[in-house]
């Protein structure tokens, strides 16, 4: 490419950086957010009040009952328990093999649907993180090819940072923008190195079997589900026999399978409902362990007989779930939490600062005109960076501000989110590219602003969103520092600007 | 994994970097006047490791082999990040703050 | 940059391009024929258990990916950088041809 190892490396490291940069920085900030999903959630669905304790087999019972009524067809039913930080029962129902899914939110006490508003809540967040709320495939691969990207430009980054150590506590911002801006992405990288490169590559290998199905598909040969099932990740699949028999009761089944495990329960599926074969799954919580493994035990749902339960995992089978467990880091206390949560950040910073960078060390110098090319970067840099975050407060607004009963209100929800992001990457486009940075940070200040206080409006005091609306205050604090820092950084740049545009003419 | 035990695994992580910060040439400059000077830069050093190790020990005790490296590598981070803030801010408090989290450290200690 | 308007360095420029986009085009497709090659084969030939093998095979496929990527943009020439892919590709290949076969008749 370029003469020598280094340099092509440096070359490989600026233009994968910059090409997937973008979908990359909403995938990073969007996946941080994910770690307090269920608190997001929490506080999007005000009506519902977390208990501590659940009567988790009455709740299953409830949770069957409705698919009964409601579902009767289904080649599967889910009931997700409910738990402390998600206080309803969860009715879902699989209507085709390739995914087709419905689902009820039920009242733990009453079985019935519940008041909470409807809201995607903290899954939005989650399932765009990995699918950018595009059709799943679509969405999946192109967050995989771009992860994938990421992964060589931290490679070459690596190669490329011939300072690493020394650098390391390195953050000169009293210098030019140039260096001040390369320093914070080093910075940033590279104290949250293990983070970016754990993170990236457990996030390929968690789709890994979509990405890369050659092992699978040339080892078991049409019989994939068969591989999860040897991999003691499942319990086989048993085919339904086509005829329609009376379940044995669900509560004594699930008592039993909670006598063999210590974790508590988490959910109970039920496959080929209704039928003579049926089988009833309790499916536990991860035990204390990196893997992302869920006990399982399978009934036969007439006969009540035991059938199967998922071993303990081999080696190999047991390397690929902690894969997949330490990028959930559904083990992470609050402490720990809180440092994958500032790793996540630091990731989203890199990104954001490899982007600016590039714009910075391409900067028009004085009053030449920017190229097409470096405009359309520093619009889209904005329009990510900033415009990103906008759309994020503005989804939090909409779920206060779109009345409870309007139909499709979710859709209104997710409307919001990409309608402000459109508005807030399009204004930049209109506007002096000196002064865009400032006043988009400026607005996106004044939305995470408003969060609280419109919550405040809307639900009245509620301790338990004490945490959510003190989070929300710092990041609009984080762009206001932001903007009055970028302010006068540009301001220094305007007047450059015109002393040598002054001194041009003169 | 209870938060204590995080908070000991930073506090020590953070007196050790903050320790292999002020040995380097860079940095040390800016802190203590004057010339650098060999030994100090080595002493420093090696307490740094130390404490970095001893925050890997801290780690693995409090957290097994399982969580142990998880929470060494994330309070390391965190750790860095603060010494680096500090480095660029308040440079003058990362000698006091280096020294005060050792005893905060060994407090923590005996609640893990 | 400044002087693409003479026709040398546009030519060169022209040059560069298409070399970019070679390696680009080798990187994803090349890289992803070779990881997928490999994983396939050492599914098959690791002495394992079978859903072991897969899930090794797989959890290592990103590595060979990431290395091949690496491999394509830092070699000299493009030649180069596409041999280097193909003859680990071409005797992987073989061997997974090889492990196909002994897997449909069993000796």
């Amino acid at each position: 490419m370029k003469q020598g190892f280094r340099q092509s490396m440096a070359w490989l490291h600026t233009w994968a950086g910059l090409v997937t940069g973008w979908v990359m920085f909403a995938v990073f900030v969007t996946g941080t957010a994910t770690y307090y999903k269920s608190d997001i959630s929490l506080w999007m669905r005000p009506e519902l009040r977390a208990q501590s304790e659940y009567d988790v087999v009455r709740a299953a019972e409830l949770g069957v009952a409705h698919l009964k009524a409601h579902a009767p067809k289904a080649m599967a039913w889910f009931v997700g328990v409910p738990q402390p930080d998600k206080p309803y029962i969860g009715a879902y129902w699989m209507v085709t093999p390739d995914g087709e899914f419905g689902k009820a939110l039920l009242d733990p006490e009453t079985g019935a649907p519940t008041e909470a508003r409807a809201t995607q809540g903290g899954d939005f967040f989650y399932r765009f993180h990995y699918e950018l709320q595009m059709p799943p495939a679509l969405g999946r691969w192109i967050v995989g090819i771009c992860a994938m990207v990421l992964l060589v430009a931290l490679i070459s980054g690596i190669v490329t940072h011939r300072r690493i150590f020394a650098d390391f506590f390195t953050f000169r911002r009293s210098r030019s923008a140039q260096r001040g801006w390369l320093d914070a992405h080093n910075v940033t990288g590279v104290l949250a190195l293990p983070f970016h490169l754990m993170i990236t590559y457990t996030g390929i290998v968690s789709l890994a079997l979509m990405y890369m199905p050659w092992g699978m598909v040339s080892v078991y040969k049409g019989d994939e589900l068969r591989f999860y099932v040897e991999s003691g990740q499942m319990p086989a699949w048993r085919v339904a026999e086509g005829k329609p028999a009376e379940p044995a009761p669900l509560g004594p089944l699930i008592r039993r399978a909670q006598a063999e495990v210590s974790e508590p329960l988490e959910m109970v599926s039920i496959n080929n409902p209704g039928d003579a074969n049926a089988t009833v799954v309790a499916v536990f919580e991860e035990p204390h362990g990196l893997a992302h493994r869920h006990p399982q035990i399978a009934f036969h749902a007439v006969t009540g007989e035991l059938v199967e339960r998922t071993g303990p995992l081999k080696p190999a089978a047991h390397a690929y779930t902690s894969f997949v467990g330490l990028h959930e880091a559904h083990f992470a206390g609050p402490a720990l939490r809180i440092l994958f949560f500032l790793s996540g950040l630091m990731g989203c910073a890199a990104i954001a600062t490899g982007l600016v960078l590039w714009t910075v060390a391409r900067a028009p110098k004085g009053v030449v005109r920017p190229a097409p090319g470096w405009r359309v970067v520093h619009a889209l840099n904005i329009g990510t960076i900033l415009g990103l975050p906008i759309g994020m407060a503005a989804l939090f607004l909409a779920n206060r501000l779109v009345p409870v009963e309007w139909a499709a209100r979710e859709s209104w929800e997710g409307g919001m989110f990409f309608g402000s992001w459109f508005i807030a990457a399009l204004i930049p486009l209109a506007r002096p590219h000196r002064r865009a940075w400032g006043e988009m940070s400026y607005a996106a200040a004044l939305l995470f602003l408003a969060i609280p206080l419109v919550d405040w409006a809307q639900t009245g005091w509620r301790a338990d969103f004490l945490g959510f609306n003190l989070t929300m205050v710092a990041l609009a604090l984080v762009f206001l520092f932001g903007a009055r820092k970028l302010g006068r950084q540009q301001g220094a740049q305007i007047e450059a600007a015109r002393t040598t545009g002054d001194l041009v003419r003169a | 994994m209870t938060p204590v035990a995080v908070s000991l695994t930073s506090l020590l992580s953070f007196s050790g970097l903050a320790c292999l910060c002020l040995s380097m040439d860079r940095h040390g400059r800016t802190l203590f006047h004057g010339r650098p000077s060999r030994g100090r830069d080595g002493a420093f050093r090696v307490a740094g490791w130390l404490f970095i190790a001893l925050a890997f020990a801290a780690a693995v005790a409090t957290a097994d082999w399982n969580f142990g490296p998880v929470q060494w590598l994330g309070s390391l981070t965190g750790a860095a990040l603060i010494v680096v803030a500090l480095m660029s801010y308040r440079p003058v408090w990362i000698r006091p703050a280096a020294i005060a989290a050792l005893p905060l450290a060994l407090a923590t200690a005996f609640f893990v | 940059m400044t002087d693409s308007t003479k026709p040398n360095a546009r030519r060169s420029q022209g040059r560069y391009r298409l070399m970019v986009a070679g390696r680009t085009l080798l990187a994803v497709f090349g890289g992803y024929a070779l990881a997928a090659i490999a994983t396939a084969f050492l599914s098959l030939t690791l002495p394992l258990d079978r859903s072991e093998a897969v899930a090794a095979a797989t959890l290592a496929s990103f590595a060979i990916m990431a290395g091949a990527v690496i491999w394509v943009f830092s070699a000299r020439t493009l030649a180069r950088a596409a041999i280097g892919l193909a003859l680990p590709a071409l005797c992987l290949g073989a061997g997974l041809w090889l492990a196909l076969g002994s897997a449909v008749q069993p000796a």
